[in-house]
């Protein structure tokens, strides 16, 4: 019963990463704007708010108010992921640049920067970012004793903030899109961005405000990966950034899809680490290295996913296509 | 008969390379100002080893053609693909399966190395034709497949060699446990020929492997560029509806297209690997030496000679960034290089603008000869009220 | 005393080369539906756009209410209460009707939007003006008649009470286009005012107060419908007198080379067909026109004769080659289904002059030379074991250049991107023409070019025919029509109207059937005037 919890739990811990990146991947493709670079925008994010959380650390501030500064540092993976991700914006939309070349050079530009930011803060060869342990949630944080139940188990073994807020923004972001005038808005650009501008929107400023929230989300995404995968920043997301492209493009561009598809494949990535455990999973105990297979496994679905997907994907019609006002 | 009026800049690719080199200047004088702020005593130190250690002694050039030969090779395979105007990300997946498939004939089948090198060819080529299928035959993102299959194609190199016990360093009497054999211990014949440029540079690093690069580079240019082929791919990229006119079949170049990206892709994973310096580690990390083709396919504008030079460029400034150390960490070339691929963002501009101009320019030439100029969608536009 | 809404002002507007508006004046009294009536390239779009504020005009005013105004942008026309129905819709196909009609302002509270207000408001309006909606519907799903719908809602919402309506029955049924004629006279009623630009004349004479003629970027002049007829609005169209004249041997028809029968391509843009049934013939040793207003299924009929893109049904014989069958649903079962790909075609002998020369035309960013051997590059005159014989393209190439007098900066090597559209036209036309090919598939040839290059390609056309080949021209141009061709069909809402001998024939007429105020017969494939047999 242990193992049941612990996989439900570490599930939720490594859906919630692909939810908020895809979430945001899925604003800037609504606006009309291919967001390759949601690898790097998570990156940065990480990067700013676990610096942030090492600098809360050592000023005593962290300890004493451990979920308040929590708070903070999402803020900053947040604030920072933004304004990374207006460079993306900024050559897609006035540059019209080939938007999966100004990601790329995101992409790159992001790990580098990080570990020489890093170097330069912590002193050399330091490349990794302790992240401090008061950042858990643990029972005690709540006042509850500590028990050995089923429930206590699933949900304290790695209880972040960021687990909370991401439910928090799946629901904001659901009702966004399709309550708001913003969200009616936003959504029309990356459809028909003729139709939106003659109506008197300004396509331009819609496409800035998509990428930028695909910023927002995705740095705290970073974060989140970042508590999920251990103990450090170490410069790198694994990927994560576009296998949410991979999320969004299986959740059909939808909120309640990309989370199903988000817990569909943390799924698959946990059940290679708890292969052994599991009865009816196949051990493949002749073949060495076996764990390759199952690290092998999310990708593999999502390419079977995609193909027997790809009749019913609808991508929003007008993405990728710099909006030329000039042309009518 | 047509007067040509010569131009000062008007060679083919002129506006291409100025360009370029603006990109290149402007990311080096980013470079300066963050080394500056990190370490300002060090930084000026730190700038002139940068651009000049290449070329300071023998062996750092020697270094410089060896680690330019697989970027000359990933360049040629983005290049490749983007001249059919498709976006080969996979390059990095590619690249592992050609080096695997190299080493695998290598140590556990003990080939000699041509043989290798063809593998690797194969290799790449293999993994180059899911993202170009799936796309004909299903309409999934190539994008989406290249990155999906460049990690299935890692974890699928490393569960293979894990499972051919001959080709871990262990074997052979190597230390470590995860990495792949020193070839000059496990097959020699394996490794690309010196032909004694190694002595004569003084250095362990060199090899033909470069010339056998630039051979590659040759070939892709005389393919774009004096072959039917070429053409039609080049049309395809250039203008999808055009090549329809012409009756080119799209779907198929664009297989073919990342077949062959795929395979120079894997040949660069081949030559790096040959070369005896540098064994393949089971890591979790995508190699980034697919990825740093990019760089070098845009600098180029994806001209395969010109690749040759993109990638020596980005190859020096890797050397000289080594040399940096330890007063500051490599990964500041890194940092250059994504400045300077952002700014060819910039550089597509730049290049319209200055296309624009010369257009113009030639309007006001032909308007003399001839009663209307260019201006297409307005003009379509306005015909059809 | 000022009973004009709104007064365009002598409304120039100039583009690179064109002027498409030349000093225009246009009046619209207050409740009236005035109609906007002009070949293509009159001017009509551009200058309602420039009403709409879509662009701006180097001289002129516009007056509101006898005051001047200042149209930046389509938001200031809407606070003056103009709106438009373009002639593409502007919809968010995955929006519902009720989402597309507030797009840009949505009733709201705090920034969310307030459903049933808009709800109501809609349908309210639906329910006045008999504009019947599902608010509910989904964009795409929706007939094109209840699109149009929505694109009028959308105004009405914005209480415009000054309506435009670009082209608004070309894409109609019958039907829809009389309950649109009756919503628009009750708007009218109501003391809103309707512009509308159209070049059919059944339906000015049948709800326009009065009519405003443009040619050639200039108003002829305006009149009350009530006191004219299709006749004289026709004359107003087109009339002027023929300006070339082609000297020309007569035609000697030979045998059959292109065989069209029954031929339907659907339409990209609503649900009707594009092309209906359409069958007739071209022999060797004709030129033969397929004549009309852009719009009538011209441009899907030759992608589809082409091979660019795939009809429903229909069989096409090219010199007693079958190169399209398909058989609907209905017919045989064992017929086999055959559909030649365009390299095929081009073997036969079928070259193509496309309408769109940028987009299937040329490829702008290859040379001149390059684009010259666009269709032949893979014949071994030009090619050997896949590598490309540089010194013959360059030698064909420069042939055509001198044959064909086609300027560029740099000779064979020039970017076709940098060279002018005639030239690149004329570039073009050289190739295809220069292929020798059994049927030559010509649309607009001629767009663009000037007077001595249109007179040179004339003569390359009746040259092909002299020689025994077949001409299929599609023309938006009455002279070229006129002095080109040997037998004129008219196309009309996707069938063929009316067959003419243009020796026996005037401008006029042609404009009636252009304009589908006539047409032959009940079948006219099927009827052959008899002057057509020479």
């Amino acid at each position: 019963m242990k193992i049941l919890a612990d996989i439900i739990s570490a599930t939720i811990l490594f859906a919630v990463p692909l939810l908020l990146v895809a979430l945001g991947g899925m604003f800037s493709e609504r606006s009309g704007v291919i967001n390759i670079a949601l690898e790097g925008i998570m990156i940065i994010g990480a990067l700013c708010s676990c610096l942030f959380l090492r600098a809360l650390d050592d000023s005593g501030f962290g300890p004493m108010h451990p979920q308040l500064s929590m708070l903070y540092a999402i803020l900053v993976a947040a604030g920072s992921g933004a304004l990374f991700a207006l460079l993306l914006a900024f050559a897609s939309v006035n540059l019209k640049a080939d938007q999966t070349i100004g990601g790329t050079a995101l992409n790159m530009f992001a790990p580098a920067f990080a570990i020489v930011l890093t170097w330069a803060i912590q002193g050399q060869g330091q490349t990794t970012i302790l992240i401090p342990t008061w950042s858990r949630i643990t029972q005690e944080t709540l006042g509850i004793v500590e028990k050995d139940t089923f429930l206590q188990n699933l949900v304290f073994k790695s209880f972040y903030q960021t687990t909370l807020w991401s439910i928090v923004l799946l629901l904001i972001a659901v009702v966004v899109l399709y309550r708001t005038r913003f969200g009616l808005r936003l959504r029309s650009c990356g459809e028909h961005p003729q139709a939106a501008d003659s109506v008197g929107i300004n396509v331009y400023r819609m496409r800035y405000a998509g990428v930028g929230i695909s910023g927002f989300l995705g740095g705290i995404g970073g974060l989140a990966y970042t508590l999920a995968a251990g103990s450090a920043f170490q410069s790198t997301v694994a990927g994560y950034g576009f296998l949410a492209l991979a999320v969004m493009i299986f959740g059909n561009w939808k909120p309640w899809n990309i989370l199903a598809a988000s817990l569909f494949f943390a799924l698959f990535k946990i059940l290679g680490s708890y292969s052994g455990s599991i009865p009816f999973l196949p051990k493949f105990e002749n073949i060495k290295a076996s764990e390759y297979i199952y690290l092998m496994l999310p990708y593999i679905v999502t390419m079977i996913v995609l193909v027997l997907t790809s009749k019913k994907s609808r991508a929003p019609k007008s993405e990728g296509i710099p909006y030329d006002k000039g042309r009518r | 008969m047509p007067e040509k009026k010569k131009r000062s800049f008007n060679f083919p690719g002129s506006t291409s390379i100025l360009a370029s080199l603006i990109s290149i200047g402007i990311g080096l004088i980013f470079g300066l100002i963050l080394l500056i702020v990190l370490n300002p005593s060090a930084a000026g130190g730190a700038f002139v080893s940068l651009v000049t250690t290449g070329f300071r002694s023998s062996d750092k050039f020697a270094k410089v053609l060896y680690q330019a030969a697989p970027l000359v090779m990933t360049g040629l395979s983005v290049g490749f693909a983007f001249k059919t105007g498709l976006f080969n990300i996979g390059a990095s997946g590619q690249y592992t399966v050609g080096a695997a498939a190299a080493l695998i004939g290598a140590i556990q089948f003990q080939l000699p190395w041509y043989v290798c090198l063809l593998l690797a060819l194969v290799g790449g080529a293999f993994w180059g034709i899911f993202p170009g299928l799936f796309k004909a035959l299903f309409n999934v993102n190539e994008v989406i497949t290249s990155i999906m299959f460049n990690w299935i194609g890692m974890f699928a190199v490393n569960l293979t060699i894990n499972n051919l016990p001959m080709m871990l360093a262990k074997y052979w009497g190597g230390a470590q446990m995860d990495r792949t054999a020193n070839l000059a211990q496990a097959n020699p014949n394996a490794l690309i020929p010196r032909l004694g440029l190694d002595t004569l540079m003084h250095s362990n690093y060199m090899n033909t492997g470069i010339f056998i690069a630039i051979v590659f580079a040759i070939i892709a240019w005389v393919i774009l560029s004096k072959t039917t082929f070429g053409y039609e791919l080049k049309a395809c990229g250039f203008n999808r509806n055009a090549s329809l006119y012409a009756g080119i079949s799209a779907k198929r170049n664009i297989v073919l297209s990342m077949v062959i990206s795929g395979a120079f892709a894997g040949v660069g994973g081949g030559l790096y690997y040959l070369a005896g310096n540098g064994q393949y580690t089971l890591v979790k990390q995508l190699l980034t030496a697919g990825f740093n083709g990019i760089p070098v396919a845009l600098l180029a504008s994806s001209n395969p000679i010109g690749i040759i030079f993109s990638a020596l460029f980005v190859s020096y400034i890797q050397v000289g960034g080594d040399a940096m150390q330890p007063d500051f960490v490599k990964e500041i070339i890194d940092i250059i290089i994504s400045v300077i691929i952002y700014l060819a963002a910039f550089a597509l501009l730049t290049r319209e603008l200055l296309t624009r101009r010369q257009m113009l320019r030639q309007e006001e030439e032909n308007s003399a000869a001839d009663a209307l100029p260019a201006a297409s969608e307005e003009k379509d536009e306005v015909s059809q009220s | 005393m000022n009973d004009y809404v709104i007064e365009m002002l002598n409304i120039t507007k100039e583009f690179p080369g064109i002027r498409a508006n030349d000093d225009i004046t246009l009046r619209l009294k207050r409740g009236e539906i005035h109609a906007l009536l002009g070949e293509n390239g009159a001017g009509k779009s551009t200058l309602m756009s420039v009403l709409f504020g879509l662009y701006q005009p180097e001289k002129g005013t516009i007056k509101k209410d006898g005051e001047i105004v200042r149209i930046k942008d389509p938001n200031d026309a809407n606070a003056l209460h103009i709106g438009m129905v373009h002639q593409h819709f502007k919809l968010v196909e995955i929006f519902t009707v009720l989402d597309n009609i507030i797009l840009g302002v949505e009733p709201n509270k705090m920034g969310f939007i307030q459903e049933s207000e808009a709800r109501k408001k809609v349908v309210e309006l639906s329910d006045r003006y008999g504009l019947k909606v599902d608010p509910d519907a989904v964009i795409e799903d929706i007939s094109v008649g209840m699109q149009q719908r929505v694109e009028i809602l959308k105004m009405l919402y914005r209480d415009n009470d000054i309506l435009i309506f670009d082209e608004p029955t070309a894409v109609l049924t019958p039907q829809e286009i009389e309950e649109l004629m009756d919503i628009m006279r009750s708007f009218a009623k109501e003391g809103k005012s309707i512009l509308f630009i159209t070049h059919k004349l059944n339906e000015i004479m049948a709800v326009a107060d009065r009519c405003t003629v443009l040619r050639k970027g200039q108003c002829v002049g305006t009149v009350n419908v009530k006191d004219t007829s299709k006749q004289e609005l026709s004359r107003m169209m087109v009339g002027r007198d023929v300006e070339f004249v082609v000297s020309k041997d007569e035609a000697k028809p030979g045998e059959t080379v292109l065989e069209i029968e029954h031929l339907t391509v659907p339409s990209k843009l609503h649900k009707n067909n594009a092309v209906k049934d359409v069958s007739f013939h071209v022999r060797a040793g004709e030129i033969v026109c397929l004549a009309g207003i852009e719009g009538n299924g011209q441009t899907e009929f030759v992608y589809a004769l082409t091979g660019l893109e795939k009809p429903s049904a229909g069989s096409i014989t090219l010199k007693n080659e079958r190169i399209l069958q398909l058989a609907p649903r209905a017919q045989k079962a064992g017929d086999r289904q055959i559909n030649a790909s365009v390299r095929q075609r081009s073997k036969l002998g079928m070259s193509h002059i496309p309408e769109d020369r940028q987009k299937y035309g040329l490829v702008l960013d290859y040379t001149l030379e390059e684009n010259l051997v666009l269709q032949r590059y893979w014949q071994p005159e030009f090619q050997k074991n896949g590598f490309i014989k540089k010194g013959e393209v360059r030698k064909y190439a420069e042939k055509l250049i001198r044959q064909y007098d086609i300027r560029s900066g740099q000779g064979p090597v020039t970017t076709v991107r940098s060279m002018s559209g005639g030239n690149q036209q004329k570039a073009i036309v050289a190739r295809e023409i220069d292929k020798e090919p059994e049927l030559l598939v010509a649309v607009q040839p001629t767009r663009g070019l000037d007077v001595g290059a249109i007179e040179y390609i004339h003569k390359q056309l009746v040259a092909a025919r002299d020689n025994g080949k077949a001409v299929l021209l599609v023309s938006l141009e009455l002279d070229e029509v006129m002095n080109v061709s040997d037998r004129i069909l008219v196309m009309y809402e996707g069938e063929i109207v009316g067959e003419f001998d243009p020796k026996k024939t005037t401008v006029q007429e042609l404009g009636l059937f252009m304009a589908g105020a006539k047409r032959q017969g009940a079948n006219s494939s099927t009827e052959r005037t008899a002057n057509t047999d020479a």
